[in-house]
């Protein structure tokens, strides 16, 4: 090709991307740097700001609820990492067997995920209702587990596992579809060989099928922790007494006492862990 | 596969995919079958309302006929009397009556599909020049821009919104309608860009170049060429990322709480719908009803796109 080609190209190409990339430049780029600044001023929401320092940082490491958030925002990642994927994985495994009325189910079970988040939350809260709810009809009037009905979503350390059940329900379609895809394109001599060798359905799946998905998996994992670290609609709609850390960060900001300086610095410690991750992530995964 | 099962095979099978199925469906017959009871009817744990209640939604969707107001018989009298003047009449009935109680659903409802179908549109229009700048063109800093896309769309709503909302105050947007809303829209727009430019940018790899080589040959220029045979080969793909797009903003509800709480008149579904259960009890039919009909949309969305929307989802990076 010729320089005048290659130069066209590029001026073209930088044309292309500019509008996207320089919405992307004003409104994710800049806030990121915006909000480490922001982190050393006390803010209020009317934008009113003095410098304070690190004071953000130490009033928070002086937090016993900011722990609290991570030690909730840990049993959350762990449930619904381990849920998901196993859930996901299952389901896969089950969906990609032959049976009548396949494509319908594999429909179905995709609901969960396509849903809004807005309105499933109240069906789930109807399940869980301690006067209509269908859970504290079968726990107390039918199977006499317990006497008397429970709020399982006013109390906050029974609704923590409300929630993680919610997102597994919500997410495991897309570990599924990932499962599902990889599954597909296992050549079917291995499971053969593998039959051969006289291996049980248990044997094909622990020497074929999960050698298979390895990195699947690990895809898997490492995405549900990047998108649950940040997970805010499906717990703040669901429970709001469930405090994970983006609940907690967002208490700060918006409601009560409101102090977005000290937001602000949760949410740099956050996406340093994040950064972290997506760089794992980028590196290890995408092939973009 | 393992050819025949036997009988005990097949009956684990198909309980564990029923058992599936219920467990991913049954919210969702919940939420219908409460829809449409009536409120003494709550209580029973049965799916199937003992009597077919539509009031929700007739309510909802503004089909029901002006409540009777409740007029004690002393009043009643006073409002026969013909010679009270009809507006005099008018005022004493709206004593008894509880127009104000109304949810404007229709109003939330309109508000949520402009500013979703605006931003859909956009964020398809903006995400396909630059996804086929990318996957196709050669220029400075491009494998940087790839990447960084992603990166970026991973970074969440959450770690964003202090700074963004102390930067809509600071230039003023948050001081007027208009201004908020615009706000809104381009963070329904940055929330959308990285995830449409990437779904984009792997379709326009699987055509071939040959068709754009075939009219540049034929004297197109690239730009022609991008306008006249990628994107209208691409169709399906880019109603599949609108789709997806349309419905992330149809969902959003962090950026609507932060933005809208004092415009009542703008705010989108899941706002309202947040706001009318947390301040009233017991109306859980109303509250189904509503949920059923903010469902509806996103789930024909997705039947029609689900097709491409499938292989899009599996190829990474996607939200979930």
């Amino acid at each position: 090709m010729s320089s005048v080609l290659i130069k066209n190209e590029s001026r073209l190409g930088l044309k292309l991307v500019a509008p996207a990339v320089g919405i992307i430049g004003l409104l994710v780029i800049y806030p990121i740097l915006f909000n480490i600044y922001l982190s050393f001023f006390d803010v209020q929401l009317n934008g009113t700001k003095t410098f304070v320092g690190m004071e953000n940082y130490t009033d928070l490491l002086g937090n016993p609820r900011y722990f609290h958030s991570i030690g909730v925002s840990v049993i959350y990642l762990i449930g619904t990492v381990v849920g998901t994927t196993v859930l996901g994985l299952a389901a896969a495994i089950l969906m990609n067997q032959e049976f009548r009325f396949r494509n319908l189910a594999r429909g179905l079970i995709l609901l969960p995920y396509f849903a809004p988040v807005i309105s499933v939350v109240f069906g789930w809260q109807f399940i869980f209702d301690p006067v209509n709810g269908i859970y504290n009809h079968v726990v107390v009037d039918v199977l006499h587990l317990t006497d008397t009905r429970e709020n399982l979503i006013g109390n906050p350390d029974s609704a923590l596992f409300v929630v993680i059940l919610f997102d597994i329900w919500k997410h495991f379609p897309i570990a599924y579809l990932l499962f599902l895809a990889k599954l597909q394109s296992v050549p079917k001599d291995l499971y053969e060989a593998a039959a051969i060798d006289g291996q049980n359905a248990w044997g094909r799946f622990w020497h074929v099928t999960l050698p298979e998905l390895r990195f699947v998996i690990a895809t898997v994992v490492l995405l549900r922790i990047i998108w649950n670290l940040n997970r805010f609609e499906d717990v703040y709609l669901l429970a709001p007494n469930v405090e994970t850390l983006p609940i907690f960060t967002y208490y700060q900001a918006f409601a009560g006492i409101v102090d977005q300086g000290v937001a602000a610095a949760i949410s740099v410690i956050q996406l340093l862990v994040l950064v972290g991750l997506i760089w794992l992530y980028v590196r290890k995964v995408l092939k973009w | 596969m393992m050819n025949k099962r036997s009988t005990t095979q097949s009956v684990i099978l198909y309980t564990l995919v029923l058992a599936l199925v219920i467990f991913c469906v049954f919210p969702f017959l919940q939420i219908l079958s409460t829809s449409l009871k009536h409120p003494i009817d709550w209580g029973n744990p049965s799916l199937i309302p003992r009597v077919l209640h539509l009031d929700a939604y007739k309510e909802l969707l503004g089909l029901m006929p002006p409540k009777e107001a409740d007029v004690p018989a002393s009043v009643q009298r006073l409002l026969d009397n013909p010679a009270l003047s009809a507006e005099k009449k008018q005022m004493l009935l709206d004593k008894f009556s509880s127009g104000g109680d109304v949810f404007p659903f229709g109003r939330y409802m309109l508000n949520t599909f402009v500013i979703s179908f605006v931003t859909g549109i956009c964020s398809t229009f903006l995400a396909s020049l630059a996804a086929y700048a990318i996957a196709r063109l050669r220029f400075p800093a491009q494998s940087l821009m790839a990447n960084g896309v992603l990166f970026v769309y991973m970074v969440g709503g959450v770690l964003l919104m202090v700074p963004l909302y102390q930067m809509s105050v600071n230039v003023g947007l948050a001081s007027s309608a208009t201004g908020t809303i615009f706000s809104l829209f381009l963070i329904y727009l940055i929330q959308t860009l990285p995830v449409a430019m990437y779904m984009l940018g792997n379709y326009f790899r699987t055509i071939p170049f040959s068709l754009e080589e075939a009219a540049m040959m034929d004297g197109c220029s690239r730009v022609e060429a991008f306008w006249r045979i990628i994107m209208p080969l691409s169709k399906p793909m880019l109603f599949t990322v609108f789709i997806y797009c349309f419905v992330i903003a149809w969902n959003e509800y962090l950026f609507a709480s932060v933005f809208l709480k004092q415009y009542q008149d703008f705010q989108t579904l899941p706002l309202a719908l947040q706001t009318l259960f947390t301040s009233k009890n017991a109306i859980w039919d109303r509250i189904m009803a509503a949920s059923m009909l903010t469902l509806l949309p996103v789930v024909i969305c997705f039947m029609l796109a689900n097709k491409h929307l499938s292989g899009g989802l599996t190829d990474g990076g996607v939200k979930g």
